[in-house]
């Protein structure tokens, strides 16, 4: 964690800290990569998968281009239904209802779930600054409560920590014995840990999933159950959702819940899917609508479709990047391909736009085909046109931008570096190829370039 | 209640949205051809749930004089099963009940989810309880959850929830844990 006062570090170089324990990093890269290859197998079962996709797609693409029509659908829907609903424009606003609301009930420990919204928002330590207990109650999430960490992931969000570090965190925190590490015994104790919890809390709060409009109700996916546990206990609920998360009803719905959990971990479906369409009896019930930058967002026809993700994690998994630069280099709440596609405009290092290859792996894995590599792009483009490019770009890319514009220049240029490097010892070339050549051999150079080569041999046909 | 200001804000700052806009598309997948039952079943074992196929409701009672001979606490929302715990005023009530017998009302071929919706229980009942027993009619297993979304009618619906399996993580170094905050088991009998 960086300091108020200092400027936190470049994602290269969060990265190549990550990296100095290379055991760790292979062993990280590998966790995601077995969830990118249960979803290759989830996804190949499904035979209309595509389809699936391409129809998510749409339907996140139709409800984003209709926001304001469902927006409000789902608001008098909500009402209709005795559910009170609130709008925020940004992150102090929706802290500043959620805490009124907490207030007015008296409330001294809230149970959260999952939820990246309170996360963006940094609800947990403005309700604690006043007074209010929060416990996360996703296993992941309370592992890095504990540790006070940030989430790495999405999805899994104490993925960077090994057996051992949680067993030792319990032993400190919630008395497990010293030494244990397995992750059954350490999810019982965290289960008992948590019940109190539960039974004890005066109000519960989710994220959202998808926010229904032509029901006027949300639903929740969790595998742990920790979602319904917590708002089943006691009388008061709060939901807070971005206004991106609404979609038409749900038959929208039904598309949607096959991919998530499908492209998140493998499985068919997430434990539990709940719709809340109602306080419980003698119960209150509370959605908070936040907007905090997503209006903005809109206005840029390329951005704009980066609001289509459900949050399903697959970009980080499969991202060559993500899993070998770890959740916590990308200054932003979240990390990976989506993390940059929201969040690069936050990234006041202006370097998170470049971690990313451009390989398009996540684009190919979206379950509503979000082209996450032209987002990231496009948000090196908006760096360039806000003249904040990091320091090392912002005077050579002007000139390759020249040099390259000029047929004869590239030519010429490419002819050099032919030559150097078929000629020169590589041991002289190597400073000039920057990070890339750190930790790898220098190419070997073709003796012609393609435009030379495609003349010779196709250009009399 | 609600803020004007904000609302207002946040819908005239979406009158400037560049997305383009879309048409809603027609959702229409065919359902595959395929017995239903033992689709549903392989889902079930894939979440590690149990399904109960014949003699269904002789078969529950069998399992439930069984548990209550060892001395757990039922609570039964189930005609014609009978538990040893009554509906009690307050959820946390429940803290101690160790299975809970509901009655599911459709279930989904694709991923074993049933959906179950119990205006009469408290909301936390399926959730609460060590274990899990789901009772489904047989007739009521559909392909997929678009079948699903088109069989269920949500116009009374105040609380229902699709359960696919025990509650179950994977959070620490992807071992995956049977049993997290909900139920730690499924059972499933079908019935006629």
């Amino acid at each position: 964690m960086s300091s108020a006062q200092t400027k936190p570090a470049t994602h290269a170089h969060k990265a190549e800290i990550f990296c100095r324990d290379e055991q760790r990093v292979n062993w990280h890269s590998k966790a995601l990569w077995t969830l990118r290859e249960k979803r290759d197998r989830a996804a190949s079962q499904v035979p209309e998968w595509e389809t699936l996709r391409k129809l998510g797609s749409h339907i996140k693409q139709h409800s984003l281009s209709h926001l304001a029509d469902y927006l409000t659908e789902f608001e008098s829907n909500c009402i209709a239904n005795g559910i009170q609903v609130h709008w925020a424009k940004d992150a102090q606003e929706h802290n500043q209802i959620t805490h009124n609301i907490l207030a007015k009930h008296q409330v001294k420990k809230l149970v959260k779930s999952k939820s990246m919204l309170t996360e963006e928002c940094h609800l947990n330590p403005y309700l604690e600054q006043r007074g209010i207990e929060v416990i996360d109650t996703d296993l992941g999430e309370r592992i890095i409560q504990l540790a006070g960490q940030a989430p790495s992931h999405i999805v899994v969000p104490a993925i960077h920590l090994k057996k051992q570090e949680v067993g030792d965190l319990f032993h400190e925190k919630i008395g497990t014995q010293a030494g244990a590490s397995d992750p059954t015994y350490l999810t019982r104790a965290a289960r008992a840990h948590l019940r109190e919890q539960f039974l004890s809390a005066d109000a519960a709060m989710t994220g959202v999933n998808m926010a229904i409009a032509d029901q006027g109700g949300i639903i929740v996916c969790t595998n742990e159950g920790n979602a319904d546990m917590g708002v089943n206990l006691p009388s008061l609920q709060l939901h807070s959702m971005g206004i991106d998360k609404v979609i038409p009803n749900m038959d929208s719905a039904a598309v949607l819940l096959r991919t998530l959990a499908r492209n998140a971990t493998g499985q068919l479906i997430t434990t539990y899917s709940s719709c809340y369409k109602a306080p419980k009896p003698g119960g209150e019930m509370h959605v908070i609508i936040v907007d905090n930058g997503r209006s903005e967002m809109l206005k840029d026809k390329i951005l704009a479709k980066s609001l289509k993700c459900i949050r399903c994690g697959g970009c980080l998994n499969t991202c060559p990047v993500y899993r070998r630069s770890g959740g916590h280099s990308y200054n932003y709440t979240i990390p990976g391909p989506i993390g940059i596609a929201v969040g690069a405009q936050h990234d006041e290092t202006h370097s998170s736009a470049w971690a990313c290859t451009l390989c398009g792996s996540c684009s190919f894995v979206c379950p509503t085909k979000v082209p996450l590599d032209k987002i990231i792009a496009h948000q090196r483009y908006l760096k360039a046109q806000a003249q904040t490019l990091p320091y090392g770009k912002r005077h050579y890319m002007p000139l390759v931008g020249k040099l390259m514009a000029n047929k004869t220049a590239t030519n010429c240029a490419m002819t050099v570096a032919r030559t150097s490097l078929n000629i020169l010892p590589h041991r002289l070339l190597k400073p000039f190829s920057g990070a890339w050549g750190q930790h790898r051999e220098l190419p070997q150079a073709p003796k012609a370039s393609f435009d030379t080569w495609f003349k010779h041999n196709r250009g009399q046909k | 209640m609600t803020n004007m200001t904000s609302k207002d804000a946040i819908l005239s700052a979406l009158q400037n949205s560049a997305a383009k806009v879309k048409a809603m598309p027609e959702i229409n997948i065919p359902v595959i051809n395929e017995p239903l039952i033992p689709r549903f079943e392989q889902s079930l074992a894939t979440v590690t749930a149990t399904l109960i196929k014949e003699d269904g409701l002789n078969a529950l009672n069998q399992h439930v004089a069984e548990l209550l001979a060892q001395k757990n606490q039922v609570m039964s929302f189930v005609d014609g099963v009978q538990g040893n715990r009554e509906n009690p005023e307050l959820p946390h009530q429940m803290q101690d009940i160790d299975y809970s017998v509901l009655p599911g009302k459709l279930g989904v071929a694709e991923n074993g989810a049933i959906w179950v919706e119990l205006p009469q229980a408290h909301r936390v009942t399926a959730f609460i309880c060590e274990n899990l027993i789901i009772t489904l009619s047989r007739e009521k297993i559909v392909a997929n959850m678009h079948q699903a979304m088109k069989q269920l009618d949500f116009s009374q619906t105040q609380f229902g929830t699709f359960i696919s399996g025990p509650s179950k993580t994977a959070d620490i170094e992807q071992a995956l844990v049977v049993g997290a905050h909900g139920a730690c088991s499924l059972r499933v009998y079908l019935i006629d």
